[in-house]
């Protein structure tokens, strides 16, 4: 037992220590970070002061609507036509969407506006004259609201940037709320009438039978997460252990350690050393976010602290390990059949589609996480771990199904361990050529 | 530590790897406090051998017991292995990593560190102790391997081919930290195809040759047993008598003298009084025993 642990130990520690790690455990995040946050905070770069709008009333009279409009500048909401019905996109993309706005929100520009009048000769003078005045950055852009505005009659936005999605959002909504106001004006609603009627519709989705308390999709982000953080660190940690044991014996350290320590014990010893450094990684990264998400609550921002249960938590890391152990014992199996790191990289190969395959599984659980089909991917040994956390965290599954999968999937690893075991035993001192498959076969039935 | 308990006994020991023989019905005993050289060419089933008495593999047949008790785990322990097919953790502290080799021995704390500094010392390698393993030459790397061996004191000490590689420098300094280790009691099992180096520093040896043991003894036993007698001469005059096959068997000319095989029966005293009755001036006349290397290609090479 203390060999096991100064095997356990060594891995841990030197891990830990090496660069590697630290590179990886501050590297992740912030890259996860640059590719949500940096996207939204380059599109909200403003260069310069604020937009200058020119509008062109044809009609006479809707500028004062409108400079109002956009002087009182809102997010643009364009959920009744540009955007395709979010619920077959699922919950990811409701929460895209909800962290541009934000954005948006963040980035509320204001606006200059000012009224060119449009009998200072034929629409095409005005535009030429505009045109040229857009092009010598006098303005950002300019309106033309046609005689017809409140009867259908179609706006035009000329910007010198089309692809600035934030300006003509917003200038897209101050002119709706602009026409729509005034066709009720026309019509004789009052403007009491009008704020009730344009009181924005608001949607909470939370679970069935949860209790009601909140959930906005948070679950599901964070299982989602979990599954592709898990999926990623099976994937490294596996990696680290495949080098770690072809390092043993292409160094022939294998020799001296099995002199001292029965080989099951070594593998095991580095098997679990390794899985301490990537609950670290975890730990660090969970605190990490925990932290943050205080730091910005402290600072009144809304951050979305994700609110799952403990047992939640506690299968995440259950089916972790699981998947962490079963992938990373077959490394160790390739690690000990194979010469060097170029073969065991090919070895790998299949591990990594397993993988894979489990990855997209994923897919049509989330869809429909009861149907038999997920219930069986979420049973598998080697696609549990990312399946059945997410029919946990979607629509619960019943107790004994987790029960099954955990217990399915840990006697899958003692048999794992039990049969890479005898292979490694007699493979790490094999040299000079890659183990065959019959080879392997023989070594496992050898008592 | 008591003369009369072999440390090492095997009996009839055989190993095979499916059609293969590596090993077979070897039996040999390893006195304690000796240096016990075991040779032979090549694929001989050294190094097999060796596997089986530190409990890397099991035999097929027959029984090893070490220190008077049959092979445990517990017993690996006591045994200081240096293999012929070495390595370190490139990456890691070579102090660390030794510390490490020990704590699987059971030897750890304190008296390991204590124990480290002192080997540092010997091995003139105490700069180095913090540096990783891939900054050091190749000698160094073999002297670290070393002190992986012997840092848990063994009480036996298995060197697989230790000096291969090596400067002479490095090899007198280990040769001597192996002699060491032999008047502190330890027991010395030393395996090589050096004949040279075997004959300098083993007590005993046993030779093993495609698998079986061809002879085995200690050296002295081994040498007159070898029933080879040669003699190295310079004279001058007559060398008629060396035509005798009674009494020659063969002569090898060397630059100024040369060496007589004499024949199975023959006396040395009669071929030297035959050549001074024969009138010629004897100015060296030396029985000369056979060297282990002269053993090794009569008893490997010629079959």
């Amino acid at each position: 037992m203390t060999k096991f642990r100064a095997v356990v130990k060594r891995e841990y520690v030197q891990r830990v220590r090496s660069r590697m790690f630290v590179i990886v455990t501050v590297g992740a995040p912030l890259m996860f970070a640059l590719f949500t946050v940096v996207p939204i905070l380059i599109a909200n770069i403003k260069t310069g002061g604020p937009t200058r709008v020119a509008v062109v009333d044809e009609s006479g009279r809707m500028f004062a609507r409108v400079r109002d409009s956009l002087k009182s500048a809102q997010p643009a909401r364009d959920d009744d036509d540009d955007e395709a019905p979010a619920a077959a996109q699922g919950a990811m993309n409701q929460n895209t969407r909800a962290r541009m706005e934000q954005a948006a929100k963040a980035a509320a520009q204001s606006f200059e506006v000012e009224e060119v009048p449009a009998g200072g000769g034929t629409p095409e003078e005005v535009r030429a004259r505009l045109d040229g005045r857009v092009g010598r950055d006098e303005l950002n852009g300019y309106l033309v609201l046609p005689r017809d505005v409140l009867s259908g009659g179609e706006v035009q936005f000329y910007t010198r940037n089309v692809g600035d999605v934030f300006t003509r959002g917003q200038v897209r909504g101050a002119v709706v709320r602009a026409v729509r106001d005034a066709r009720l004006d026309e019509r004789g609603v009052n403007a009491e009438v009008m704020r009730a009627v344009n009181q924005p519709v608001r949607m909470k989705t939370a679970k069935a039978g949860g209790g009601g308390e909140t959930d906005r999709g948070q679950g599901f982000f964070l299982v989602f997460g979990a599954g592709f953080v898990i999926y990623l660190t099976i994937l490294m940690y596996g990696q680290v252990v495949l080098g770690a044991v072809i390092e043993e014996k292409e160094t022939r350290i294998a020799e001296i350690l099995f002199s001292s320590i029965r080989p099951f014990t070594l593998m095991t010893g580095k098997l679990v050393g390794v899985s301490l450094v990537a609950l670290t990684q975890f730990a660090i990264w969970g605190l990490a976010l925990v932290g943050l998400g205080a730091y910005f609550a402290g600072r009144g921002a809304s951050v979305a602290i994700p609110q799952v249960s403990l047992g939640v938590y506690a299968c995440v890391v259950l089916f972790f390990l699981m998947g962490y152990f079963i992938y990373a014992t077959l490394y160790a199996l390739v690690g000990s059949m194979v010469t060097t790191s170029q073969e065991g990289g090919q070895l790998g190969m299949p591990i990594i589609l397993l993988l894979v395959v489990g990855f997209y599984l994923a897919f049509p659980v989330i869809r429909s996480p009861n149907s038999s089909f997920a219930v069986w991917v979420s049973l598998v040994p080697f696609f549990a771990p990312i399946t059945m956390l997410i029919r946990i965290v979607s629509q619960e599954p019943p107790a004994w199904q987790i029960a099954l999968s955990l217990g399915l999937g840990f006697a899958t690893v003692a048999a794992m361990l039990w049969l890479a075991g005898r292979v490694y035993r007699v493979g790490m001192l094999m040299y000079g050529k890659r183990a065959t498959i019959p080879e392997v076969l023989k070594w496992m039935r050898q008592p | 530590m008591s003369e009369q308990q072999p440390t090492l006994r095997i009996e009839g020991v055989t190993k095979r790897f499916g059609e293969f023989t590596a090993v077979d019905s070897l039996s040999l005993t390893v006195r304690a406090g000796r240096i016990f050289g075991l040779l032979g060419p090549n694929g001989a089933g050294k190094t097999t051998t060796i596997r089986m008495i530190v409990g890397i593999t099991r035999p097929d047949e027959g029984t090893l017991e070490l220190f008077g008790q049959p092979v445990t785990p517990e017993l690996q322990n006591r045994i200081g292995y240096l293999p012929e097919e070495r390595g370190l953790y490139k990456r890691m502290r070579v102090g660390d990593q030794l510390k490490f080799f020990a704590e699987l021995k059971g030897f750890s704390g304190r008296a390991a560190d204590e124990a480290l500094d002192r080997w540092f010392e010997k091995v003139k390698l105490s700069d180095w102790k913090r540096r990783k393993a891939s900054e050091l030459s190749k000698g160094m790397q073999q002297k670290v391997q070393f002190i992986a061996a012997v840092l848990h004191d063994p009480d036996l000490l298995i060197l697989d081919e230790p000096f291969s590689g090596l400067d002479p420098v490095n090899v007198e300094l280990l040769k001597d930290l192996v002699l060491e280790l032999k008047e502190a009691g330890k027991t010395i099992i030393f395996s090589t195809h050096q004949m040279e180096v075997a004959e300098r520093v083993c007590d005993d040896i046993c030779l093993v040759n495609r698998s079986r043991k061809v002879l085995s003894g200690s050296i002295r036993e081994v040498k007159s047993g070898f029933g080879r007698n040669a003699v190295a001469l310079r004279f001058e005059g007559d060398d008629g008598v060396l035509e005798d096959t009674r009494l020659v068997a063969s002569v090898e000319r060397h630059s100024d003298d040369l060496e007589a095989l004499l024949a199975p029966g023959a006396d040395a005293q009669e071929l030297l009084g035959r050549l001074l009755a024969a009138g010629a001036r004897v100015s060296r006349f030396e029985l000369v025993e056979p060297s282990l290397h002269d053993i090794f290609i009569e008893k490997v090479g010629g079959e």
